[in-house]
This record gives structure tokens, C-alpha cells and sequence, in this order.
């Protein structure tokens, strides 16, 4: 989530205001449109999504679904955004990044939103990131190329052990290596070469 | 009596619970906390005994306030198991590419928001506890636009619509014929759902021109009060025409394809 102030609020806080309304037909949209057209494609987007909702027929099925596994990914999740000092995103050096923010730089890294989201989640093992890449982020993101691996390096989930029972061994949460990242995160093949030529260097 | 929202909305007002959630409160808090957290497991909202996730969220914020941490870990799970089930239907592996990664994103945020409650930092899940899968259907929009399929494909195929483009006469009486269509097939559920399924499909463009088209804006006017979805959108009237032409092309060969239209 991105920083919020009084005055602007983020496009999840008026996100989150629009879907509590009572209705969303085109007085309410037209409302809200009136009030933040800085965030009118994510408006439209979200009658969008509430309209498929709407008509959606709920056939998920769980059977094939580890449930302790999913719990416990949870509980790491939240135990680390909860017991990171100092807040949220304070020492996260994305944090001042706004949805075109991100796209502005993942464009510039020549990388994928979701291979961004990724390093900002420290869901890839710090170690297996190349030196060079790290050097191109942290440029970008007005950072010295220490703080950000520091940032990186910071660990994804803890699980105290004392806030949850559980029936796994409390344990870092998953990580993946930067090869593996490349192969998964919604990558163009030209995009996915020029980032394993940073490997081999 | 459960206690009050905090959030105020665009009116200065506080937010309140619906009665129906109020209700189910009110009665839940007689219950014996165990009893309690065994009808929360209840995962199928076709059962009689399903307890609304909004109802969740009031006792897993009470539990953490009043250091009830066996009741809140248990609530948790609940809650997790829930937004698993949900974005196991709403990003499914079959409405598009990359969906694991998406719905840990989004279960990522919703997480987030409890933590950020949990240590006072913001009032997000008020809105939870008001309609929560409403609430939950925003955070999935706004991890889409940073993440999904759509942002990833920064060009889609067909969103070429520049203001010079003209548009065939093909595809201008495609638009037509579709829309033209008999209305009383919205009312048909199975209509609106292969419709609006099909509507998701196209690129954003066109999805956001045929939304707000649905939702009845005028594509254009001389009256500069009136919200037109050119002016909503900021483009000039032939591309929302543009736009709508071709999305009404691809959407009356996928509804014919279907043999709903």
C-alpha cells in the first residue's frame, strides 16, 4: 500500500471507501469521479470487479487446498508487518512509490510489476541478486545500493512462535532464488534474457 | 452492544454497520467463545450456520484488543481460510496467467490491513467490518492494476485507437448490432454473467469505456456540466467510439461463440 495523507488519500483508501456504499450505479461513480479523478481508471476498474462479483458463482474448491500451509503463510505475513519496527513501510525504500511509481520503474528496470512486487516483498533471496541489478534499483530509487540490500536482506516473515501454535516449525517464511523469480514473474523472453546476462557477469 | 466504527466517510459522518451485521453480533456475544469460533469455521456461505466474515473481523479486533490471543489466533485462521477459498474463485488459475503470485499479493494486503489495525497505524478494517467482500473485492482491484495480467501486458493487442484511426464499417456494425440487442437479456442472469465474464476479457481501454456505458454515461455532449465518459476518460469522443466499436466486435463473437446472444 501506498503512503496516504489527509488531504490525498491513496487509491486502496478511496477504493476501500467506494465498495462500502451502498450502491454503485452511476450517481455513486460519478460521486466519487467528482471528488478523486486522480483515481478514475481504478474507480471504473472497481464497479468492474464488484459487478463481476456480482453475477460470479462461488465453486472454489478447497479440497486440493493445504490449510495449515495456508494458515501458516498467513500467520508469517502478519507477524512480520506486525513486528517490523518503526512501521509498515518507514525503512522500506518503496515505500514512497505510488501505482505509477512502480509502473515508472519497473518500466525503467526493464522488468515486470510483478518481479518489482517481488523484490519489494522480499520474496527473493537477497543473495542471489545480482550486484549490477541492485546498483540499477537503488539509482532509481534515490537509494545508496547498502540500504537497499540491507532492505532486501531484512528477512520476508518470522513467526515468533509465541503469538501462533502451529504444527510447523516456526521458520523464515519462502523465498525464492532470483533465477527462479525470472522464470515466474510474468516476464517477457527478452526481458528474462537481459536479466540472467546480469547473472553470468 | 458492539462498539461503534471509528472511520468517518466523504460526508463527516461515521460509518455504521449494516443491522443484519449488528444483529449478528449482538447475538454471538452470548455465546461461549468456543462455540463461537466453531460456527466461524463454517466456510460455505450456503450453510444455514455461516457466520458473515464482517462479524470476523469484530471479534478477531476485540480478541487482540482484549489480549484474548488463543481467540484471535483461531479467528485468524478462519479469516485466512476464507480469503483463501475467495481468491481461489475470483483469480482463478483460469481467468489469467500468474495467479498464485496474484493471490498471495492480495491475501498480502488484507493481512497488511489487520496488521496496521492491530498496532493502531490505520482504521482500514472498518470497512471489513461493514461489507466485507466488497471491501476485499477493492484491495483485489488494486493489486490487479499494479500486478495482473493487464499491467503486465502493458500493450494489449487492440487497444490501438489513436484519435486519427478510422474504424471499418465491419466492426462499426458489429458495435451496432450488438448493441442494439435485446435488452430484456440482461435480465437473464446467465446473460449478465457470460456478458460481463466477456467484458473482463477485453483490455482496459475498452473494459472501462463498456462500464461506464453500462452504467449509462453519454459518450459525448455539448454541455460542458454533464460527465460524458470522453470527459471522464480525457480523449476525444471518437476514441471512446473507437473503443467501443472493437470491444463490441470481440464481445459478440465470444457471446455467439458461447450461444448466448
Amino acid at each position: 500500500m501506498t503512503a496516504n495523507t489527509p488531504d490525498k488519500p491513496d487509491e486502496e483508501s478511496v477504493l476501500l471507501a467506494f465498495s462500502v456504499e451502498p450502491q454503485h450505479d452511476r450517481e455513486t461513480l460519478a460521486r466519487y469521479l467528482r471528488e478523486y479523478p486522480e483515481h478514475t481508471n481504478a474507480l471504473i476498474d472497481c464497479t468492474l470487479e464488484l459487478r463481476m462479483d456480482a453475477v460470479r458463482v462461488d465453486a472454489a474448491d478447497m479440497s486440493a487446498v493445504n490449510a495449515d500451509a495456508v494458515v501458516d503463510k498467513a500467520r508469517q505475513r502478519f507477524q512480520a508487518l506486525l513486528t517490523e519496527p518503526g512501521g509498515v513501510s518507514v525503512s522500506n525504500p518503496f515505500g514512497k512509490l505510488n501505482r505509477a511509481g512502480y509502473k515508472s520503474l519497473a518500466s525503467k528496470l526493464y522488468i515486470s510489476n510483478l518481479l518489482l512486487i517481488r523484490l519489494r516483498d522480499r520474496a527473493i533471496d537477497a543473495a542471489s541478486i545480482p550486484a549490477r541489478f541492485v546498483d540499477g534499483l537503488a539509482a532509481e530509487l534515490g537509494a545508496s545500493a547498502e540500504a537497499v540490500m540491507d532492505y532486501l536482506r531484512s528477512p520476508p516473515a518470522i513467526v515468533s512462535g509465541q503469538s501462533f501454535r502451529s504444527s510447523v516449525k516456526p521458520k523464515v517464511g519462502d523465498q525464492m532464488s532470483f533465477a527462479q523469480a525470472i522464470e515466474t514473474s510474468q516476464l517477457s523472453p527478452e526481458q528474462q534474457n537481459a536479466l540472467k546476462a546480469l547473472m553470468v557477469e | 452492544m458492539p462498539e461503534p466504527l471509528k472511520k468517518k466517510g466523504l460526508d463527516g459522518q461515521s460509518y455504521t454497520r449494516p443491522p443484519e451485521i449488528e444483529a449478528w453480533i449482538t447475538r454471538l456475544e452470548d455465546f461461549d467463545v468456543s462455540d463461537r469460533l466453531t460456527q466461524f469455521e463454517i466456510l460455505t456461505k450456503r450453510s444455514r450456520d455461516y457466520v458473515p466474515s464482517e462479524v470476523l473481523i469484530y471479534f478477531l479486533r476485540r480478541s487482540w484488543a482484549s489480549g484474548a490471543r488463543s481467540e484471535f489466533d483461531a479467528i485468524f485462521r478462519a479469516l485466512a481460510l476464507r480469503v483463501e477459498r475467495s481468491l481461489l474463485f475470483t483469480i482463478s488459475d483460469a481467468r489469467m496467467a500468474g495467479a498464485l503470485a496474484i493471490r498471495e499479493d492480495i491475501s498480502g494486503r488484507f493481512f497488511e490491513c489487520i496488521a496496521k489495525d492491530c498496532t493502531g497505524r490505520a482504521g482500514l478494517l472498518d470497512f471489513f467490518e461493514i461489507r466485507f467482500d466488497k471491501a476485499f473485492a477493492a484491495i483485489r482491484t488494486s493489486a490487479l492494476r499494479q500486478i495482473g495480467p493487464s499491467a503486465a501486458n502493458t500493450v494489449p493487442i487492440g487497444t490501438d485507437d489513436g484519435d486519427g484511426l478510422e474504424i471499418s464499417d465491419e466492426v462499426e456494425h458489429a458495435a451496432s448490432d450488438f448493441l442494439s440487442g435485446d435488452p430484456s437479456k440482461l435480465d437473464d442472469p446467465a446473460f449478465r454473467l457470460e456478458l460481463t465474464a466477456a467484458i473482463d476479457t477485453l483490455p482496459s481501454d475498452q473494459k472501462r469505456v463498456m462500464e461506464l456505458l453500462r452504467q449509462g454515461f453519454q459518450i459525448d455532449s455539448k454541455d460542458n456540466n454533464v460527465m460524458t465518459i470522453a470527459r471522464i476518460l480525457q480523449c476525444d469522443e471518437r476514441t471512446v467510439r473507437n473503443r467501443r466499436d472493437r470491444a463490441c466486435k470481440v464481445l459478440k463473437a465470444v457471446l455467439q461463440q458461447e450461444d448466448v446472444l
